[in-house]
């Protein structure tokens, strides 16, 4: 039964870097990656490895999805700004 | 190189890698076994060095070195993003617009920055005695500040955040790291020798020798890097503009 | 062996399984309400986790996840806000499901705790993810009226 936690665990890393993968929009991408690092540190907790899972809820909670949403924000708005510019 | 060529590259040292891979997982030791041999000697030699977290003792007394090379490529990564995402000639920077937010999410971020401060410094300064350590608590102190952008605008953001104070104390703080290894070496023992201080009462603060200088050290060094790291995307996401007319360039 | 570490595998089996399907199908509303709700429901799972285990330290990580998680989706709140005006999404009934969740499990530890300094974490804990949770929903239903170029 202490396995389960562990099955668990590890399913749900699979299937959400499965899924970061498979979905192809930059944004859509950050939010999975973002429910993907919840998920790690789950596993990294249930393997007894917690100063592991605290540096992957430390950067992948929020540092993270700043620097990608902060980038996103960047080239969508070099791209309007580009549209503007050929009119 | 033909494409041809370079698939079959690949194919190779793909091939050759998943091969390896495969045969160094078949002599692993089983999963969740009794034997560790060198977990043991871990532990044996923290404890011998009153340090209650056995990674904190691994990563700033028994393989100290191995953390200035980690530290090390944090600042060169730091320094590579400031130098790429400088304001180019043609770029010029517009002021912020300041930005709409309601009441309750502009309380909750002034609620939670002091408390995501304070929670970071926890984690940096009890990092030799639970989990946690100067980087995760770096990380966390260093996003607390952040909440600002968040919770009200960028202009905000930027009168509780002077960069160059922050690059200056980056800086220092990984100087300080090498200062307290040479400091080992001065006293007659080894480069990052944990000899330096009394090990103290085992649980406690201070226990641990250099442990808490070093981790202190690297603490406020991934503080300063975030910050600085995020200051420059954030100038690239909020104020720098390209000059009009130039954006035909993909 | 004890009961806790079957409740924590069912909480984040739970809270693991509906989020990721949340979180990769559908429009980006739904998407960013099950991010925060994966916060909502794996911290209480890592409370338990804790408490399986027998070590209080381990309750440092439902502490920073509560403490990020919400500033997590507040970043998207923000960056996206003009992606999800149109939206508005709130998902109040998944929210406050999920934060029935953490106030059971965050009271159930806290009688088992006792009072003390432990206790006290615990609470902080508890208020700082319901609060951020709540919040976060707020945010992601009109929180940035008027996100220009700031």
């Amino acid at each position: 039964m202490a396995d389960a936690v562990i099955v668990v665990a590890l399913l749900a890393v699979a299937v959400a870097a499965t899924a970061a993968v498979v979905n192809r929009d930059p944004a859509r991408q950050a939010l999975v990656l973002a429910v993907l690092g919840t998920a790690l540190a789950v596993l990294f907790t249930v393997l007894q490895a917690p100063d592991v899972g605290l540096s992957q809820l430390a950067v992948g909670s929020a540092l993270t999805p700043l620097l990608i949403m902060l980038s996103v924000r960047k080239v969508r708005r070099r791209s309007a700004h580009g549209k503007d510019g050929t009119q | 190189m033909t494409p041809r060529v370079r698939l079959w590259l690949v194919c190779l040292g793909g091939g050759g890698l998943a091969a390896l891979l495969v045969a160094a997982c078949l002599r692993l030791p089983a999963f969740g076994g009794l034997w560790h041999p060198y977990g043991d000697r871990a532990v044996r030699t923290s404890l011998a060095r009153h340090t209650a977290n056995t990674v904190a003792s691994v990563n700033f007394d028994q393989r100290a070195f191995d953390t200035m090379g980690e530290m090390t490529i944090l600042f060169g990564a730091v320094l590579g993003c400031v130098v790429l995402l400088r304001q180019a000639r043609d770029e010029h920077r517009d002021p912020p617009e300041p930005c709409e937010v309601v009441p309750p999410v502009r309380r909750y971020a002034l609620i939670v920055l002091p408390v995501a401060l304070v929670t970071g410094l926890y984690v940096i300064a009890h990092g030799q005695l639970s989990p946690g350590g100067g980087f995760q608590g770096g990380v966390v102190a260093a996003t607390s500040l952040h909440l600002m952008y968040l919770g009200a605008d960028y202009a905000a953001l930027e009168r509780i955040r002077p960069v160059e104070a922050y690059e200056v104390t980056d800086a220092l703080s990984a100087s300080a790291y090498l200062l307290l290894g040479l400091a080992g070496v001065l006293t007659g023992t080894a480069f990052l020798a944990n000899t330096l201080l009394p090990y103290g009462t085992f649980n406690t603060l201070s226990s641990g020798g250099t442990v808490p200088l070093l981790n202190a050290a690297i603490g406020v060094e991934v503080a300063c890097a975030v910050v600085v790291l995020l200051a420059r995307f954030l100038d690239q996401a909020v104020e720098i503009e390209e000059a009009k007319g130039e954006m035909s360039a993909p | 062996m004890n009961g806790w570490i079957p409740a924590a595998t069912v909480v984040l089996a739970g809270g693991l399984g509906t989020t990721l399907w949340g979180v990769s199908t559908g429009g980006l509303g739904r998407r960013v309400i099950a991010q925060n709700l994966s916060t909502a429901l794996v911290c209480p799972g890592l409370l338990l986790l804790a408490q399986g285990y027998g070590r209080t330290s381990y309750v440092d990580l439902a502490l920073l996840l509560a403490l990020l998680g919400p500033v997590g989706t507040l970043v998207f709140a923000r960056l996206l806000a003009d992606d999800l005006a149109e939206e508005n999404p709130a998902g109040w009934g998944p929210t406050w499901a999920a934060v029935t969740v953490g106030v059971v499990v965050v009271l159930v530890l806290c009688a088992v705790t006792g009072p003390g300094r432990a206790m006290v974490k615990l609470l902080i804990v508890g208020a700082l993810l319901i609060g951020g949770n709540l919040l976060a929903s707020r945010a992601l239903s009109g929180g940035f009226p008027g996100v220009g170029r700031g």
